[in-house]
């Protein structure tokens, strides 16, 4: 794109699909007249890998572990929303235990997650003691996972009908010791987050977004319960074990990017609250139960509270071993919109940060193809023409 | 009201270690659970098939040499292989675990990664054959 | 201390010239190493910087379209010019400056703002949004950042009655050290070199998260070796001069290295403990309080002397 002034100082500054301030591509627009943004667009598609069409071929069982890998950091939740749907389908319900142990995956997914967007977000505002401080205590959450499941992201502890691993006594005392430790680090991070100048200095005021925008947007996740937009599935429409053991919602009402951060912090230390809660009465049964092979006809919804909001899955079966249609809706696909209303009128240097602020996923977004061609038959693509259409279009 | 409330940080590292692990000078052992290089016993295979069916990567062959005798051999696909372990919990006689010393696998050519497993007779009748023959015929 | 060396050694071998260049890369490391251990971590390697530099002499040089290309590859080469001149009036490592002469202090303190100044103008030469951004940053730090800087720097000038740096050098090791005669200046003065450097917090001119590089998006290879060299230097220059003039004057190369290693390490302090601040705030701060402070410590000195006169 050559730089050509066209009238009254419109000047666009690209932020991606290359750029240090992303961790993943995505392509922003932002028209901006001196230092402040007037205007400001988004595109997406540069991470799309085709899931929903390579699910068709593959069984139920090897779905798991494919939709487990559309994102790294909510990838258990993916995994267990798959699960829940198919389950669903199946009709079973999965052993108590099992569900514990899936809503413990979950939370300690959700600890991790949280960290590792406190340290990205510090990092975006230049205050990397705190991105490297948050990212030095994470790692306890990591070997955390690792000593549970033997890896430190994709978990692969979900299985169709229960889960694969389950959790000793001696594993717990240790969980617990970390979780102890965790706890005072957040408070400390708290702390700083509340009352850090500097800190405060670029995140109180910036990107507020009122309830009512919240609403009329679709935000979900942490996002919107900082505009004091009440909704969290885990609360609302409980499943694993939230029934059981439930969470309580954290709600802040300034709906600025300062509030992002309490909220989700706070997040992070309700999640430990419930761990503890949840190892104290761990219900016991068997692990997994049966599951046939073949799944029979129908459709279902499935929601599930990934880190970043409400995770949608549409799962339809016509009763063969492969799913006839699977289908995501991420969350941070729903607060794109909340960036791009909420940039115009800050300051350039405070894009980074808004951006952050939803904790973006680009991963877990692409579940869409734009594709803008003439072609004959507009509704069904075979896995070969869509194969064909990459390769024309990279020539 | 603070400035600078991560200064109490800041000064204690000063005078502790860094927390950096110095790998490969440091090497910390795995995880009881971690998920390394996968293994299999050829004595209690009954040739089910379902490790292969489940694999979400098609990460595992079982050729048969002689079904009723039980004689199989596992090709095993390390490249593919994603160590999710559902072929551990598939199989139903435990013929199947996943190390938790190996996996520092990273190797130069892709030799190395296309794994044999079997009993060291059935092995050297495969390759025996798949030296007569131009191509073998694995079984899915 | 005072040597007699060949002057053209001086200007090629030390103290000016290789010795420079090389203590420009060994403060480099300092710095890096100093900060990477308050966050904890390892930080790299002493021969680290000389790798840096080494790697990008060995690279590609890409001259983006639209650039002026005699700019593009002058700038720089005079902003380490620059920086190398300003070294030679200032008493790097102990040594008594070679060439100093009177109202070498306004002379130094140009050089150093045609450095910053050439790093804009880089940006503003190349064709390119997050260059341009970044340039206007740099230049809006310039003039928020040098006029308190200068102002704490002449407060120590004042007290000593001379614009030469050596004679204040010599001046300062004599009496009580400013630190504690001119305390406000000398705050001026710390954070005025954090900003003229573009050091956290004040390094929204080439915010890494923002805008890519700022001015030195488009550099890549010799060119960005030379500005990387030439920043450093001023590092090393900076250090100098705050330490000679607010630490009691340097006169021989152990106090040149305590005294400024003292300094460097409350700068890495500094620079770790505060979010970075934008551009707007850094500006709006800088020129209200810190132009202030600078005035009220000018006004203290004279006060001062005019009593001091008085008296006697």
């Amino acid at each position: 794109m050559t730089f050509e002034p066209q009238g009254e100082n419109r000047f666009i500054v690209p932020i991606g699909p290359q750029h240090p301030a992303l961790k993943e591509p995505g392509h922003f627009e932002f028209v901006v007249d001196g230092e402040i943004v007037t205007g400001a667009s988004v595109r997406l598609g540069y991470v799309h890998r085709g899931i929903e069409k390579g699910a068709e071929d593959r069984t139920w069982t090897q779905n798991l572990y494919l939709m487990e890998r559309i994102c790294g950091i909510c990838s258990h939740i993916h995994a267990t929303a798959f699960v829940q749907g198919v389950e669903k389908l199946a009709g079973v319900e999965a052993p108590p235990r099992a569900r514990a142990i899936r809503e413990i995956f979950a939370e300690l997914e959700r600890i991790h997650s949280h960290m590792l967007w406190l340290g990205v977000a510090a990092h975006e505002g230049g205050f990397d003691a705190l991105f490297m401080y948050s990212w030095r205590d994470r790692e306890v959450v990591m070997d955390m996972l690792e000593m549970l499941s033997g890896n430190r992201v994709h978990y692969s502890a979900n299985l169709i009908g229960g889960v694969k691993y389950d959790i000793p006594l001696e594993m717990m005392d240790k969980i617990r010791e970390g979780l102890n430790y965790l706890e005072e680090r957040l408070l400390h991070y708290l702390d700083v987050v509340n009352n850090d100048e500097t800190f405060i200095g670029r995140t109180r005021g910036i990107g507020t977004m009122t309830r009512e925008q919240a609403q009329l947007l679709g935000a979900v996740g942490p996002t919107a319960r900082a505009s004091n937009f009440a909704y969290d599935v885990r609360v609302d429409a409980p499943y694993a074990a939230y029934a059981e053991f439930p969470v309580e919602m954290v709600v802040a009402k300034e709906g600025d990017l300062h509030a992002r951060f309490v909220v989700r912090i706070l997040e992070t230390m309700e999640s430990i609250r419930v761990l503890r809660r949840i190892f104290d009465n761990m219900p016991e049964s068997e692990l997994v139960t049966r599951v046939p092979r073949r799944i029979p006809a129908g459709e279902t919804i499935s929601r599930v509270e990934a880190p970043r909001g409400e995770l949608f899955y549409f799962i339809a079966s016509n009763g063969g071993e492969k799913p006839e249609r699977v289908k995501v809706r991420t969350p941070s696909l729903c607060n794109w919109g909340t960036v791009i209303t909420l940039a115009v009128g800050h300051k350039l240097a405070d894009m980074p940060m808004i951006l952050a602020g939803i904790d973006p996923c680009f991963s877990c977004n692409d579940r869409l193809v734009m594709v803008k061609r003439n072609r004959q038959d507009p509704q069904v693509w075979t896995w070969a023409d869509l194969r064909n259409y990459g390769i024309e279009y990279y020539r | 009201m603070s400035f600078g409330s991560m200064i109490e940080d800041l000064i204690k590292s000063l005078f502790k270690k860094p927390v950096t692990r110095k790998y490969p000078f440091e090497r910390h052992p795995a995880p009881e659970r971690f998920r390394g290089t996968l293994h299999w016993d050829p004595e209690k295979c009954t040739g089910c098939q379902l490790c292969v069916k489940d694999c979400p990567a098609n990460a595992i062959e079982l050729i048969v040499i002689d079904k009723v005798n039980k004689r199989f051999v596992m090709r095993y696909h390390q490249d593919r292989c994603i160590y999710c372990s559902q072929c551990v919990v598939s199989c139903r006689f435990k013929c199947l675990e996943l190390s938790d010393e190996e996996w520092e696998q990273a190797v130069t050519e892709k030799q190395p990664l296309e794994v044999f497993y079997g009993k060291d007779e059935d092995i050297r009748f495969l390759l025996e054959r798949a030296a007569a023959q131009p191509a073998e015929t694995p079984c899915e | 201390m005072n040597l007699t060396i060949h002057p053209l050694i001086v200007l090629l071998f030390f103290p000016g010239g290789l010795f420079l260049l090389a203590s420009g890369l060994v403060f480099q490391w300092a710095d890096r190493k100093l900060v990477a251990r308050f966050q904890n971590r390892v930080g790299p390697r002493f021969l680290q910087p000389l790798a840096d530099m080494l790697k990008l002499l060995a690279k590609e040089e890409i001259i983006p379209a639209g650039a002026h290309r005699g700019l593009f590859i002058a700038l720089p080469i005079i902003a380490l010019a620059s920086a190398l001149t300003a070294a030679l009036y200032v008493p790097m490592f102990g040594v008594q400056p070679f060439f100093s002469f009177q109202g070498d202090l306004i002379v130094t303190i140009y050089l150093l703002s045609a450095l910053t100044i050439s790093l804009g103008l880089a940006g503003a030469n190349s064709v390119d949004r997050f260059s341009l951004v970044g340039a206007t940053r740099t230049l809006t730090q310039l003039f928020s950042y040098e006029a308190p800087f200068l102002l704490a720097m002449i407060g120590p000038a004042l007290a000593a009655q001379s614009w030469q740096i050596s004679k204040i050098n010599a001046f300062a090791g004599e009496t009580t050290w400013f630190i504690v005669a001119q305390p406000i200046g000398f705050l001026v003065a710390l954070v005025g070199l954090m900003g003229k450097l573009e050091l956290p917090p004040f390094d929204a001119p080439e915010a890494e998260t923002e805008i890519v590089a700022g001015a030195l998006t488009e550099y890549s290879g010799r060119g960005f070796a030379l500005f990387r060299l030439a920043k450093d230097i001023e590092l090393v220059i900076g250090l100098t001069l705050v330490a000679a003039f607010y630490l009691g004057g340097v006169s021989n190369p152990l106090e040149f290295l305590l005294k400024t290693g003292g300094l460097l390490l409350v700068m890495a302090l500094l620079q770790t403990a505060f979010a970075r601040l934008r551009i707007d705030q850094t500006v709006g701060l800088w020129w209200r309080v810190g132009a202030l402070m600078g005035l009220v410590q000018i006004l203290a000195i004279l006060a001062g002397i005019y009593i001091r006169q008085w008296w006697l």
